[in-house]
C-alpha cells in the first residue's frame, strides 16, 4: 500500500454546552483530522487533539508538523500490511520520530496520521480493527464526567447522570469547594455509583493531600493527575500518603514517562489516551506494560473528540485484558455535530457495543469535515502541502 | 404532579422561550434586520424540525395514559389534517411556507434532511432505560414547542409577512399554531401531568428529564443552529495551580 494524497482538516465544532476544568475552558472541538488516500483509492481517517498543557502541541503546530515532517516521510512509500498487532508497531516505527522544540511529544500529530493509515489499510483489506485487536469483551461501559461547576450545577449534572444510568462518574476538581461538590455528588447518586476525581494538575502536594483526605470518606475510586507534570518523587510521596489511588494523565505522555513512573512506583493507575500517546501502537504498548506490572488502566479521552478517536478508543478498550474505566464516545451529548454517519455515543448505563465495520468501524463524511473545518491543507504526492482554506 | 412541579415546568418552558425571544437571531427576524439568508435558514430550520411531527405525535399517542388519550388523538388527527373535512395536514402547510418563501427547489433536500433527523433519533442509543422516561422526554420537547409557538408564532407570521412579503397562505403554518397551540400548550401540560402521575415518575426525576430534553435550548438549536451557550463557571479560580499551567492558560492553551 502506498499513500498518494492526504488532507488535513482543522475542525471547529461547537459544543452543545461549554465544558470547564481547572486547566482550561472549552466551547468547541478543535481536533485535527487527517484523511489519507492510497494507490487503490481507499480512504482512511485519523484524528489528533492538540493540547499545549498535555503534549505541548498546538493546532497550527500539528498542521505544520504533519506537512513538513511526518507526511513527506511516508508518502509514496510502500507501507506494511496490517495482519497482526506486530504490524501496528512496525507502522509506528515507520512514522519518523523527531523532537520539536517546546513540545513534550508529537502525540496528536502522530495519532492523526497513524489512525488514518490504519483505517485506510484495514479498509483496503476489508478488515475491521477488531480483527487486528481482538476484543476481550463485546460491549464497553463508559463513565460520565462532571465539569468544573458550582455545587448546585454539579448536583444537577449528577442527577442527570443517575437518570441516564451511569455507574461510573468522574468529577473535575480544583476549586475551593471541592469537598462540598463531592459531597453533593455522592448524596445525589447514592453509594452504588463509582466516583473518581480529576484535578488536572491543579494542586500543590500539600493541598492535594488535604483535599484527598477530606473526600476519602465519600468512597473515591481514584484521583487523576492531582499534581502538575513534574518530579516523579513528588508524585510517589503523595501516592504513599494518599488514602485514594493515584492515576497519572498529563504526567504520562511518552514511553519514557511510563518507564519512569513504573520504576518510581509513582502511580496506581495510568490514564491512556490514543491522541496523547501518538496513536494505537504506543497506547497499546503502554497499556500492556502497565498491566504486566499491576498498574490499572483507564482508556481516557480528550474533551471534544469526534467519532474517529471515539472509535479508536473503543477498539483499544475492548482489546485489553483488563480496563478499569473507559471515557469518551460522548458524541451528540457534547458535539453539535459529529463527523461520522453513525452515532457512536453510548446509551443508557454508558453502554456501547464494540464496533465491527471495516477500518475503525465508522463512516466519516468528508463533506462534513470540509464544512466544519476552519483550515484545510492538502498534502501532495510529492511530499509538499498547500493550504486550501485558512 | 404537584402544583409546584407544574409551576417549575412552566418556568422551565418560559425560560427557554425567553432565551429564544432575547436572542439576536430571533430579534433580527422579527425586526427585519436579519439577512435574506438568515430568513431562509430559519424557514429551513422550521421545516426540518416539524415536517415529521405527525410521526412523533403518533409515538406519543402510543404511550399516552388513558386520561389524555383523546387529547393526543385529536392532536394527531389535526397534524394529519383529518380533524375536520377541510383540514390540511401540517406538513402540507410547511411545504406552502417553503414554496412561498422561494425555497421550493429545496423541498426534496429538506424532506430528506427531516427524514434523516427522524432516523437519527430512532437509531441513536437511548439514554433512558424505560419507554416511560424516553416518552416523557419526547412529550416534554413537543409540549415545549407548542408552548413556544403559542407565544411567538403570531409575531413570526407578521414578521414574515412584513419583511419577506409572504402572503397569508404561506404563513398559515404559523398563524394556525398561534391560534391552536395556546390550547395545545395547556393540554400538553396536562398530558405531562398525566404521564408523570400514571407512570409514577418521581417529580425530581421528571424535572431533570425535561431539563435534559430542553438542553441545549431546542428552539435556538433547531431553528437557528445556535448551541454552546456556556453554563459552567469561569476557570482559573485556583490560586494553587502550578506556574507552568497558569502560563499555559494565559497563553490560550486549553
Amino acid at each position: 500500500m502506498r499513500l498518494v494524497s492526504g488532507t488535513v482538516y482543522a475542525l471547529s465544532i461547537p459544543f452543545v454546552e461549554a465544558f470547564a476544568h481547572s486547566a482550561a475552558g472549552r466551547t468547541r472541538c478543535d481536533s485535527v483530522v487527517v484523511r489519507v488516500v492510497d494507490d487503490a483509492g481507499t480512504e482512511g481517517f485519523g484524528e489528533g487533539v492538540a493540547r499545549p498543557y498535555v503534549t505541548g502541541e498546538t493546532v497550527p503546530g500539528v498542521i505544520d508538523h504533519l506537512g513538513r515532517v511526518l507526511w513527506p516521510a511516508l508518502v509514496d512509500r510502500e507501507l506494511v500490511c496490517l495482519r497482526s498487532e506486530a504490524d501496528l508497531y512496525a507502522l509506528d516505527a515507520a512514522i519518523p520520530g523527531r523532537e520539536v522544540a517546546g513540545w513534550i511529544a508529537d502525540g496528536a500529530s502522530r495519532a492523526a496520521l497513524e489512525l488514518a493509515i490504519v483505517d485506510c489499510a484495514l479498509r483496503r483489506q476489508k478488515w475491521s480493527l477488531g480483527r487486528l485487536l481482538k476484543p476481550r469483551r463485546h460491549r464497553l461501559v463508559y463513565s460520565g464526567v462532571i465539569p468544573e461547576a458550582s455545587t448546585e450545577e454539579t448536583r444537577r449534572r449528577a442527577r442527570q447522570m443517575k437518570l441516564v444510568g451511569l455507574g461510573q462518574i468522574k468529577v473535575k476538581l480544583g476549586g475551593g469547594d471541592d469537598v462540598e461538590r463531592i459531597r453533593a455528588v455522592r448524596e445525589t447518586v447514592g453509594p452504588e455509583v463509582s466516583l473518581r476525581v480529576d484535578a488536572n494538575g491543579a494542586w500543590t502536594p500539600a493541598r492535594a493531600l488535604a483535599v484527598l483526605r477530606a473526600i476519602a470518606p465519600f468512597a473515591i475510586a481514584a484521583v487523576e493527575q492531582p499534581l502538575g507534570r513534574g518530579p516523579i518523587d513528588d508524585l510517589r510521596r503523595l501516592k504513599d500518603a494518599s488514602p485514594i489511588p493515584i492515576m497519572v494523565d498529563e504526567s504520562l505522555v511518552t514511553l519514557a514517562d511510563a518507564e519512569a513512573l513504573i520504576a518510581g512506583r509513582a502511580a496506581d493507575y495510568f490514564n491512556v489516551r490514543v491522541s496523547k500517546h501518538g496513536g494505537l501502537a504506543r497506547s497499546l504498548e503502554i497499556a500492556r506494560w502497565a498491566g504486566e506490572v499491576g498498574i490499572g488502566v483507564q482508556i481516557g479521552c480528550h474533551v471534544g473528540e469526534t467519532a474517529i478517536l471515539s472509535a479508536a478508543g473503543r477498539h483499544l478498550a475492548a482489546a485489553l485484558d483488563e480496563v478499569l474505566f473507559v471515557e469518551g464516545s460522548y458524541g451528540s451529548l457534547l458535539l453539535a455535530e459529529d463527523v461520522a454517519a453513525e452515532a457512536v455515543r453510548f446509551g443508557h448505563g454508558g453502554v456501547a457495543p464494540v464496533l465491527t465495520g471495516p477500518g475503525l468501524g465508522i463512516q466519516v463524511l468528508e463533506e462534513r469535515l470540509r464544512r466544519l473545518a476552519h483550515t484545510i491543507v492538502e498534502l501532495g504526492s510529492n511530499g509538499g502541502s498547500s493550504c486550501l482554506r485558512s | 404532579m404537584t402544583t409546584a412541579l407544574r409551576s417549575r415546568i412552566d418556568t422551565l418552558f418560559a425560560t427557554k422561550v425567553a432565551e429564544l425571544g432575547g436572542s439576536p437571531e430571533f430579534e433580527g427576524l422579527v425586526r427585519g434586520t436579519a439577512t435574506a439568508t438568515d430568513y431562509d435558514r430559519f424557514i429551513e430550520g422550521v421545516m426540518r424540525t416539524h415536517l415529521r411531527s405527525p410521526q412523533l405525535v403518533a409515538f406519543l399517542y402510543a404511550l399516552a395514559p388513558p386520561a389524555v388519550l383523546d387529547h393526543l388523538l385529536a392532536n394527531l388527527l389535526e397534524e394529519l389534517g383529518r380533524d375536520e373535512p377541510s383540514g390540511i395536514a401540517h406538513p402540507a402547510l410547511l411545504r406552502e411556507l417553503a414554496i412561498g418563501a422561494g425555497l421550493g427547489s429545496q423541498l426534496p433536500t429538506l424532506e430528506t434532511e427531516a427524514t434523516a433527523e427522524l432516523t437519527r433519533l430512532i437509531v441513536e442509543p437511548l439514554l433512558y432505560g424505560t419507554l416511560r422516561d424516553v416518552g416523557l422526554a419526547a412529550l416534554g420537547e413537543i409540549v415545549a414547542f407548542e408552548y413556544m409557538l403559542a407565544r411567538v408564532a403570531g409575531p413570526v407570521a407578521r414578521a414574515l409577512g412584513r419583511h419577506l412579503s409572504l402572503d397569508p397562505g404561506a404563513v398559515a403554518w404559523f398563524t394556525h399554531h398561534a391560534e391552536v397551540d395556546r390550547g395545545h400548550a395547556a393540554e400538553g401540560l396536562a398530558a405531562l401531568e398525566a404521564h408523570v402521575a400514571h407512570y409514577g415518575v418521581p417529580e425530581e426525576d421528571a424535572l431533570t428529564i425535561l431539563e435534559l430534553a430542553l438542553s441545549p435550548n431546542p428552539f435556538l438549536k433547531r431553528y437557528f443552529g445556535v448551541v454552546g451557550r456556556p453554563i459552567g463557571r469561569p476557570i482559573g479560580r485556583s490560586t494553587e495551580r502550578p506556574a507552568g499551567l497558569r502560563r499555559a492558560v494565559a497563553e490560550g492553551a486549553s
